[in-house]
C-alpha cells in the first residue's frame, strides 16, 4: 500500500482531536491514488471472543464516585477516561464492549496476558484450598515457587523475600544493603523510579513523583541516557560520576547502588552500554552492594535476556522484581546471595501477606507459561519487528526524536526539534489521545511526558505491532 | 537452622529467646503428645467437609525448601512445624487431612474464614472478566467497594487510598500526616507494631523488629498498659507523657500520632480507658493528626463496633486497615478526610496494584459476608463468652497473669509470678505445642513472647471456644 509522505513542522494548536473514528470500524473507501492507508484507520487483527455482557455502572457514574471516594490525588489517562470491564490476553474491552489493543498492559503488569486460563486456574485452584495462613506455618506453594524463581537467577543468587509490590521490594533490598555493609549512602540514578514510600521515594529521581519529606543519605548521579545524556551512548564516561560522588559527597563507603536497566516510569530509557559493569566495580571497591531494580525489565521482557541485567553483562548481588511476576496479582521478590541475607537475622523481619498460597500458586504458573510460551523469544522476535516498524515511521516523521529499547520494553520520545530535542508535550497528548480512538492503548512517560510506552503483554502479536505501528502513522498524518 | 545465631554476642530480648528455644529443640515428647490425646476428653466441634486429598509435598521437603531458598529468618511456629494445606471456614487441615481449630487465622486475617464461598465466588467472578488494569482506566469495582467502605466510616473520614498490605498502609499515612502538617515529628507507642518498612519501622516500638537502620523523627510514648503499666487503667494519666515528649522532645509541632487501639504484636494490649481522647487533644493541640491503626483489631473482630478506636470514644484523622480487609487477598487501605487527601495532589502518589479489580472485589465480598452473616454480633457473643471462660480458668491457674481484649481479638498472659508479672516464656511454647497436638492453634506475642494471642475467624462458634478453652485448661493443669 502507498503511503503518503508528510513532514510534520508545525505545532499542535492543542485543540482536542475530534472523535470522527471509532476503533476499528471500517470506512469508505478512499481514492487510492491518495494515502490510503493513511487516511484509512487501521484494523484491530482478529480475537475469536466475545466480551460478556456489562450490565455494571457507566464511566461518568464511576468517575464521579471515584472523585468523592477515591481521592483528588488519583490520577488517570485521557481526557474522556476508560471504562475496562475485561481483559483477554492482549486485549481489552469497555462497557460498550469495544475492543482495545492493550500495549501497555496495566504498566507492565500483565506479563502473560489478561484473564490467562493457566494463571486463573491456579489461582481458583489455590483460593478453593486455603489463600492465607503466614509462614508461622508450612505451604508448599511459597517454597516451590521460591525454588522456581531462585533458578532463573546467576550466580549465588537464590535466597528469596516474598512482598507484595515493588515498592516494599525495594524499600527491604535498601535495607539489607544498609544492614549488611554497615553504611548509610545509597545511590541511584536521575530519572530512575523505585517507588512511592518512604526510602523508595528517596530513591525515586522524578520531581513528580517525590513529595517534600526527609530521604536520608541518598546519592542521584548522572543519567547514562544515550539520547539525552551529555556522554551519548558512554557507559564509561557517566560511571566516572558515580565515583566522583562517592569520593567527594561520601564517606568514601556506601552501602549500595540501584538501577533499572531500562527505566520505565522515566520514559523506556535504557542505560548506554557498558555502563553498569563500570558502576557495579565502582561501588563494590566503595563496600557497597549492586542492586538490579527487575520491576519491569524482567521476567524475559527484553527478548535477548530474561532479566534486565544480563544485557549489561553483570551479575547483581540483590535483584527485586514485582509488576509482571504475578501477571497483576499483588507480589513481589527480593532475591539475594545467603550472605547478604544473613544481615536480616539479627531481628524478625515478618511479612503477613508476603508468599501466600495464592499468590504464590500464580508466581509459579506465571512462570511456567512464560516458559512454556517461549515468550522471551517471542518478544525478542515481535519486539524487533515492531522496532523496525517504528524506525521507518521515525524516519518519515521529525516529530519522532527516538525509538529505543529491546524486546517489548519499547519507548518513543517526541520532539518538536530533533536538534534541540524539546519535548512534544502537547502533540503527545494528542497522539495519546488519538491512539485511544483507534484502539490502540499505550503508555506515556519521561520527565516532560513526551514519550510513549510501548510494554503490551507477552502475548502480543506481529499483527498486533503492525496494527500499533499503523496506528501511529494513521495518528501522526492527522496531527 | 542451628547456625542460624552462631557469632551473635548481642543479648537479645527473652521474647526472641523463648522462640528459638522452642525451635531448636523438641519441647514435646512424643510419649507426652500420646498422654496428651488419650487423656482429653473434650471433642472438636463436628465440621461436614473434607479436603481433597493431599499429594503434594511433605513438610519435611518443604522445610528444606524454605531453609535453602527463603530467608534464613523465615521461622514457624512449633517445634514439629506445621504443614497446612487445606482450610474451611474456622478449621485448617494438614498434609495427613487432620483438622485443627484455627485460634489465630493467620494472624487475624482471615476474618470470614477459609475459603469462604462468597469471598472465592467473588474473586472467581472477578478473575474471568478483568484481574488488573490500574486505575489509569475506570473500573467499577474499586469504587463500589470504596463506597461501601466510606459507609462504614465515622465523621467525614470517607477518601479511601488503596494499598497492598498494613505497611503501605502506614507508610502513606505517616507520609500524609507529615505533608498536611508541615511538622516532620510522629508519636508513637511503646509496643505497638505498625510495620516493617523504612518510615513505619520507626513507629514500630519493639525491639525484635527494628533492625540498626536509621529511623528518625519518631518518639515513643509511654504506653498506656493496663496490665504492665505504671499508672494502671488510669488512662489519663499516660497521657501526659505525649505531652512532655511534644514539649521537651520537638518543636512543640508535631506531625502525627499513632496509635493500635488493641496492640496485636503487643501481645493484646488494650489501650487504657479515657487515654486516647486525651492524647487526641494533645496531639491536635500542637497541629498534629491522629492516626488509628486498625489493621489488627478492626473490621469488626471487637464486636462491640466495627472499628477499635469507637470503643474508644474518638474519631481519628487518619485510619488505616488490612489483615482483614480482604480475607487473606493482599490489600490494605488508608482513609482520611477531603481536606487532608488534598495534600497528595501536589506530587503524583502511584500504587500500582492498589485497588485492582481483584482485590477490591474481594473486599467488597468481604464486607458483604460480615453483614449477612452478622459476624460482628458473633464476635461480641463468642468473643464476651470466650473471655468469661478463660477469666475462670485464671482463677484455677497462677500462671495465668492477665485475661484481656474484648470480641475475638483476646489475650492470656502468661507469668511465673503474679506480683512480678514475670514472663513465662518457656511454658508458653510447651502450651502451644501441647494445644496444637490436642487440635488448637493459636498465636503469641508481647514483647517477652509470653502472650497467647487469640483472633480466630469470625465464625468461630460457642462449640469452639469451648474446645479451645478446655484444651488450654486441660494442658495447663497437665503442667
Amino acid at each position: 500500500m502507498a503511503m503518503q509522505r508528510q513532514i510534520l513542522k508545525r505545532t499542535a494548536d492543542g485543540a482536542r482531536a475530534k472523535l470522527s473514528f471509532y476503533g476499528c470500524a471500517s470506512f469508505s473507501t478512499v481514492p487510492s491514488s491518495k494515502a490510503a492507508a493513511a487516511v484509512t484507520p487501521p484494523q484491530l487483527p482478529p480475537f475469536d471472543y466475545q466480551p460478556k455482557p456489562y450490565n455494571g455502572p457507566l464511566a461518568d457514574e464511576i468517575f464521579e464516585k471515584r472523585k468523592k471516594f477515591l481521592g483528588p490525588s488519583l490520577f488517570y489517562h485521557f481526557q474522556k477516561p476508560l471504562n475496562i470491564v475485561e481483559g483477554k490476553m492482549q486485549y481489552l474491552f469497555d462497557e460498550s464492549g469495544k475492543r482495545y489493543l492493550d500495549a501497555f498492559a496495566g504498566i507492565v503488569t500483565v506479563s502473560c496476558g489478561h484473564c490467562h486460563p493457566d494463571i486463573l486456574n491456579a489461582v481458583f485452584e489455590q483460593s478453593k484450598l486455603l489463600q492465607h495462613t503466614t509462614t508461622i506455618y508450612l505451604h508448599h506453594a511459597i517454597a516451590e515457587y521460591a525454588e522456581a524463581l531462585a533458578s532463573k537467577m546467576p550466580g549465588n543468587l537464590k535466597v528469596v523475600y516474598f512482598v507484595n509490590s515493588g515498592s516494599e521490594a525495594n524499600e527491604l533490598a535498601m535495607m539489607m544493603a544498609r544492614l549488611h555493609t554497615g553504611n548509610l549512602s545509597m545511590i541511584s540514578l536521575r530519572n530512575a523510579y523505585h517507588g512511592g514510600s518512604a526510602n523508595t521515594i528517596g530513591l525515586t529521581a522524578l520531581r513528580t513523583w517525590k513529595y517534600p519529606i526527609p530521604e536520608g543519605e541518598i546519592h542521584h548521579v548522572m543519567n547514562p541516557d544515550p539520547y539525552r545524556g551529555i556522554f551519548g551512548s558512554d557507559g564509561a564516561a557517566y560511571a566516572r560520576d558515580v565515583q566522583e560522588h562517592i569520593d567527594y559527597g561520601t564517606s568514601g563507603n556506601v552501602a549500595g547502588f540501584i538501577a533499572e536497566t531500562v527505566q520505565g516510569v522515566g520514559g523506556a530509557v535504557e542505560l548506554a552500554p557498558g555502563y553498569l559493569k563500570h558502576v557495579y566495580d565502582i561501588v563494590h571497591k566503595a563496600g557497597g552492594v549492586c542492586i538490579a531494580d527487575e520491576v519491569q525489565s524482567g521476567f524475559g521482557r527484553m527478548g535477548s535476556h530474561y532479566w534486565g541485567f544480563e544485557t549489561q553483562g553483570v551479575i547483581p548481588d540483590i535483584v527485586t522484581m514485582a509488576k509482571g511476576i504475578g501477571n497483576g496479582l499483588p507480589l513481589g521478590a527480593v532475591v539475594t546471595t545467603p550472605e547478604i541475607a544473613s544481615a536480616l537475622t539479627q531481628r524478625i523481619q515478618f511479612n503477613t501477606f508476603g508468599g501466600n498460597p495464592v499468590c504464590s500458586a500464580a508466581g509459579l504458573a506465571v512462570l511456567k507459561v512464560l516458559d512454556k510460551e517461549k515468550r522471551q523469544v517471542h518478544c525478542a522476535n515481535v519486539g524487533a519487528h515492531l522496532l523496525g516498524r517504528l524506525r521507518s515511521l521515525q524516519q518519515r516523521y521529525d516529530l519522532i526524536g527516538d525509538v529505543r529499547g529491546r524486546g517489548l520494553m519499547i519507548g518513543v520520545e517526541f520532539v518538536t526539534d530533533r536538534k534541540e530535542k524539546t519535548p512534544a508535550k502537547a502533540e503527545t497528548n494528542v497522539l495519546f489521545e488519538k491512539m485511544r480512538e483507534l484502539g490502540v492503548l499505550v503508555g506515556k512517560g519521561g520527565m516532560h511526558a513526551n514519550i510513549f510506552r510501548i510494554k503490551p503483554p507477552m502475548c502480543f502479536s506481529k499483527d498486533d505491532a503492525d496494527f500499533l505501528a499503523d496506528a501511529l502513522d494513521h495518528a501522526l498524518t492527522k496531527l | 537452622m542451628s547456625g542460624l545465631l552462631k557469632g551473635r554476642t548481642r543479648v537479645v530480648s527473652s521474647g526472641i529467646e523463648s522462640l528459638r528455644w522452642c525451635w531448636r529443640r523438641r519441647c514435646l515428647s512424643q510419649l507426652a503428645q500420646d498422654e496428651a490425646e488419650n487423656d482429653f476428653a473434650s471433642k472438636m466441634p463436628p465440621f461436614d467437609y473434607s479436603p481433597p486429598p493431599y499429594t503434594g509435598p511433605s513438610a519435611d521437603e518443604i522445610l528444606a525448601k524454605r531453609k535453602q531458598y527463603l530467608s534464613p529468618a523465615v521461622f514457624h511456629l512449633y517445634s514439629k512445624p506445621l504443614n497446612i494445606v487445606a482450610g474451611k471456614r474456622q478449621y485448617l487441615f494438614d498434609e495427613n487431612g487432620r483438622r485443627y481449630l484455627d485460634g489465630f487465622a493467620g494472624i487475624a486475617v482471615v476474618g470470614c474464614g477459609h475459603a469462604h464461598p462468597d469471598v472465592v465466588q467473588a474473586i472467581v467472578d472477578q478473575l474471568n472478566r478483568v484481574q488488573h488494569s490500574t486505575v489509569m482506566y475506570l473500573n467499577h469495582a474499586i469504587t463500589d467497594f470504596a463506597e461501601a467502605l466510606a459507609a462504614k466510616m465515622p465523621g467525614n473520614l470517607k477518601v479511601i487510598f488503596f494499598t497492598n498490605s498494613g505497611t503501605e498502609a502506614n507508610e502513606l499515612a505517616m507520609m500524609m500526616t507529615r505533608l498536611y502538617t508541615g511538622s516532620n515529628d510522629i508519636i508513637s507507642l511503646r509496643n505497638g507494631y505498625h510495620g516493617n518498612g523504612s518510615a513505619t519501622m520507626g513507629a514500630t516500638a519493639m525491639c525484635t523488629w527494628k533492625y540498626n537502620v536509621a529511623q528518625s523523627g519518631i518518639q515513643h510514648a509511654l504506653n498506656p498498659d493496663p496490665y504492665r503499666g505504671e499508672f494502671g487503667s488510669d488512662g489519663k494519666r499516660y497521657a501526659k507523657d505525649v505531652e512532655e515528649l511534644i514539649q521537651y522532645g520537638t518543636s512543640g509541632r508535631i506531625a502525627g500520632f499513632f496509635s493500635e487501639a488493641i496492640q496485636g504484636v503487643g501481645g493484646i494490649v488494650e489501650l487504657a480507658p479515657g487515654y486516647l481522647p486525651v492524647a487526641y487533644d494533645i496531639v491536635r493541640k500542637a497541629g498534629g493528626l491522629c492516626v488509628a491503626d486498625e489493621i489488627q483489631s478492626g473490621y469488626a473482630r471487637t464486636g462491640s463496633h466495627f472499628w477499635a478506636f469507637e470503643s474508644h470514644g474518638v474519631i481519628p484523622d487518619i485510619v488505616t486497615m488490612a489483615k482483614g480487609i480482604g480475607n487473606g487477598i493482599p490489600l490494605g487501605a488508608v482513609i482520611t478526610t477531603p481536606e487532608i487527601a488534598q495534600v497528595l495532589v501536589s506530587r503524583a502518589y502511584y500504587n500500582t496494584y492498589g485497588g485492582n479489580p481483584l482485590c477490591t472485589a474481594a473486599g467488597l465480598a468481604v464486607l458483604k459476608v460480615i453483614e449477612k452473616e452478622k459476624l460482628q454480633e458473633n464476635a461480641f457473643v463468642v468473643g464476651s463468652y470466650m473471655k468469661e471462660r478463660l477469666a475462670a480458668l485464671k482463677e484455677k491457674f497462677e500462671l495465668i497473669g492477665d485475661v484481656r481484649g474484648r470480641g475475638l481479638i483476646l489475650g492470656v498472659e502468661l507469668v511465673t509470678d503474679r506480683k512480678l508479672k514475670t514472663p513465662a516464656g518457656k511454658e508458653i511454647v510447651h502450651i502451644m505445642n501441647q494445644m496444637k497436638e490436642l487440635g488448637v492453634l493459636i498465636g503469641k506475642g508481647g514483647h517477652h513472647g509470653n502472650v497467647f494471642r487469640i483472633t480466630p475467624p469470625l465464625c468461630f462458634t460457642k462449640e469452639d471456644a469451648d474446645f479451645l478453652v478446655d484444651a488450654m485448661d486441660y494442658t495447663i493443669s497437665k503442667m
